[in-house]
């Protein structure tokens, strides 16, 4: 391999008879390391859109939720929750009673899913509350003072809702909204809808329209008292302190609740747009990598005229019994020669450019692309990955250019010159 | 690197039998071209049942037209072509038998091939034109730039193995030439009109050189030539006539150049 390296490196540095092939040469190098930079640039952004979004979606909602697997709701929740509290890796865990219901202002109203909370808890595990832009979630926290049920059922209890929601409806903070929940109760005139009236004490905005559109956030004992079911919860929401294992955590905590209960994770709740990235990031890849296809094509091309001007050397090389076999290496090696420097000066370049593109941020119009800058999130995995596909593709370009040299006859080769 | 011509010990000979080449019935016949004059006949026929034998230290000179296949000829005996039919021997090794590989090391090893034109790598300087042949088959680089050096020395270029081809004359180019074919310390040296491309002082000057080596070192040399100066000057000369060879006494070659 010395021997096919020592002429493989020469022939390239060596000053070209045909200035055409020396200039394709460089605009092979050029072309690699301008689809190796590419992807990197690509990757890194998409991967930093993932991460913030990852980010975001993990701060709005929990790791864990566990239920009834007969959606009966869970009887005697508390020591069950200070239990599981205790598990390993649950760092926190929160009561909620979460149920579907509609939300009306006047003529407009709209599906949700309102979930009652105790605040303290909610915080430990959700950071809806920590995004609510106008208006206050204090008005959620338990009353400082007993009050009587019949104050309470005369009182208009508080509701945090969603930006997108509010909008549909036409909802400000101080306005009132009615919430219908489908449990109705029976009357003399059949099964009538339960509904109650909610002030609105404030408006979050997660970034995410699947919540700023559909959740609404009202005290646990308010929900209680809407679905008429005294103490009882629907859903043990926890946070654990390794979220990429939710699966088997979540499993461990369905285990350790006892029969009848079931767990889901922020993953399975978010599927699809995991799916949807991850196929962006794919297509992005398949249509980035044929930049690196073009450049192999020139590498094709370089070498395959690097082979005909050289044919009479590869003779004389094979006349003093260099084998087929090692002339085809030279060939080979000079094409990853190529390939190797420009795919090294385009993780370079990819990574440098990430660099500077994390360091100072690429302003974006956060109202159209719901953040303000370029998030670059290089990672080393991608560039041993796009590295070995840069190498790949030039290898298979070298085939056919290697091949020809190897089959050259020495003495017919010889005979005309 | 210094090495001082005769200084170092040569890399030893694989074939040492007392006949060196054997050439027994050899024929050699090319298709014709479609269409080409003369290609109603099918095939050329190069030579018809033609026989050689190279004994070990001979420097055998063959003579012939332009076209009667003495290049042709060389490159059988090194493995450069296959014969249509006969066989080609070197010591114990058959070469019409050789695979692709099995040819190149016996090129690689057994001989030493000198073309009319030097077709030195314009790439590389004269010691590593010299060394490449080391090089190709695995010798450490220190060792094949020894070597390379002595033999540059022997040609009388121990200070130009610097130098790239570019950078030498024609009568260098071939001593360098002429340097890498005897650096594996061949069999048997074969020279296709070494001498064919230079004028008359560096011709003289390289035929000598390749006599002196060829004494000094006990080689077994054939050496295809256009000179009948020359060929008077070798141990043997054979005429390749009709697809044969036959053998002329030097003294006669040598009178028929001189008139």
């Amino acid at each position: 391999m010395r021997f096919e390296f020592f002429i493989a490196a020469r022939y390239l540095r060596a000053k070209r008879r045909q200035a055409v092939v020396g200039v394709i040469t460089v605009i092979s190098v050029v072309g690699v390391a301008a689809g190796v930079a590419s992807l990197i640039i690509a990757l890194a952004i998409t991967n930093g859109m993932r991460r913030d979004l990852q980010e975001r979606l993990i701060g709005s909602t929990s790791h864990v939720n566990l239920m009834r697997v007969a959606a009966d709701g869970i009887k005697d929740w508390r020591p069950l929750v200070a239990r599981l509290r205790g598990l390993p890796h649950v760092t926190a865990a929160a009561p909620g009673l979460w149920e579907e219901v509609l939300i009306s202002r006047g003529p407009r109203g709209g599906g949700g899913l309102i979930k009652g909370i105790v605040p303290a808890e909610e915080r430990t595990v959700s950071d809806l509350l920590q995004s609510i832009k106008q208006g206050s979630a204090d008005a959620l926290e338990p009353d400082a003072v007993e009050r009587t049920e019949a104050d309470l059922a005369q009182a208009v209890p508080p509701i945090v809702i969603g930006q997108d929601m509010a909008e549909s409806v036409g909802a400000k903070v101080g306005d009132t909204v009615q919430v219908i929940s489908p449990q109705g109760e029976l009357s003399p005139l059949g099964m009538m809808p339960r509904f109650r009236k909610f002030q609105v004490v404030g408006i979050f905005k997660s970034g995410f329209y699947q919540y700023d559109s559909s959740y609404a956030l009202i005290r646990l004992a308010d929900a209680q008292r809407l679905f008429s079911e005294p103490d009882l919860i629907s859903v043990v929401s926890f946070k654990v302190d390794d979220l990429y294992h939710a699966d088997r955590i979540g499993r461990e905590i369905a285990e350790a609740a006892g029969e009848g209960f079931e767990t889901t994770n922020w993953m399975q709740q978010n599927s699809e747009l995991f799916r949807a990235l991850k196929l962006e990031q794919i297509v992005t890849f398949i249509v980035l990598a044929l930049i690196v296809c073009v450049a192999a094509l020139n590498i094709l091309i370089a070498l395959t005229m690097m082979v005909m001007e050289k044919t009479k050397d590869i003779a004389v090389l094979m006349s003093f019994g260099v084998k087929a076999e090692q002339v085809r290496r030279i060939f080979v090696m000079q094409g990853l020669l190529i390939s190797v420097i420009g795919t090294a000066l385009g993780l370079v370049l990819g990574y440098a450019l990430s660099w500077v593109g994390g360091h100072y941020p690429f302003p974006l119009n956060a109202e159209v692309y719901s953040i303000d800058h370029l998030p670059f999130a290089p990672r080393v995995w991608d560039g041993v990955i796009v590295a070995a596909v840069s190498l790949g593709v030039s290898l298979i370009a070298t085939l056919y250019p290697s091949g020809s040299a190897a089959k050259v006859l020495p003495a017919e080769a010889l005979r005309y010159e | 690197m210094d090495v001082v011509a005769g200084s170092l010990e040569p890399l030893p000979r694989r074939v040492e039998a007392s006949v060196v080449m054997r050439a027994v019935g050899l024929t050699k016949s090319y298709a014709a071209v479609a269409g080409a004059k003369g290609s109603g006949h099918g095939a050329v026929e190069l030579f018809r049942g033609l026989d050689l034998a190279v004994h070990a230290g001979e420097m055998i000179a063959i003579v012939g037209e332009s076209g009667a296949g003495k290049s042709s000829l060389l490159h059988l005996l090194a493995a450069l072509d296959k014969p249509t039919a006969g066989e080609v021997w070197c010591g114990e090794k058959k070469l019409n038998e050789f695979t692709a590989d099995q040819a190149a090391e016996f090129r690689n090893r057994d001989v030493g091939y000198v073309w009319q034109f030097h077709y030195l790598l314009p790439e590389f300087t004269a010691l590593e034109n010299v060394a490449m042949p080391l090089l190709a088959r695995g010798t450490g680089r220190a060792e094949a730039m020894e070597q390379a050096a002595f033999w540059l020395g022997e040609v009388g270029l121990a200070e130009r193995g610097g130098h790239r081809s570019g950078e030498l004359s024609g009568g260098e180019q071939q001593r360098v030439s002429l340097a890498r074919a005897l650096v594996t310390n061949p069999a048997i040296l074969l020279a296709d009109e070494p001498t064919g491309d230079l004028d008359g002082k560096t011709a003289e000057a390289v035929f000598g050189l390749i006599q002196r080596l060829h004494d000094a070192h006990g080689l077994t040399s054939v050496l295809v030539t256009h000179s009948l100066e020359f060929a008077g000057r070798c141990g043997r000369v054979l005429r390749l006539r009709d697809g044969r060879l036959t053998e002329e006494a030097p003294k006669s070659i040598d009178h028929e150049f001189h008139g």
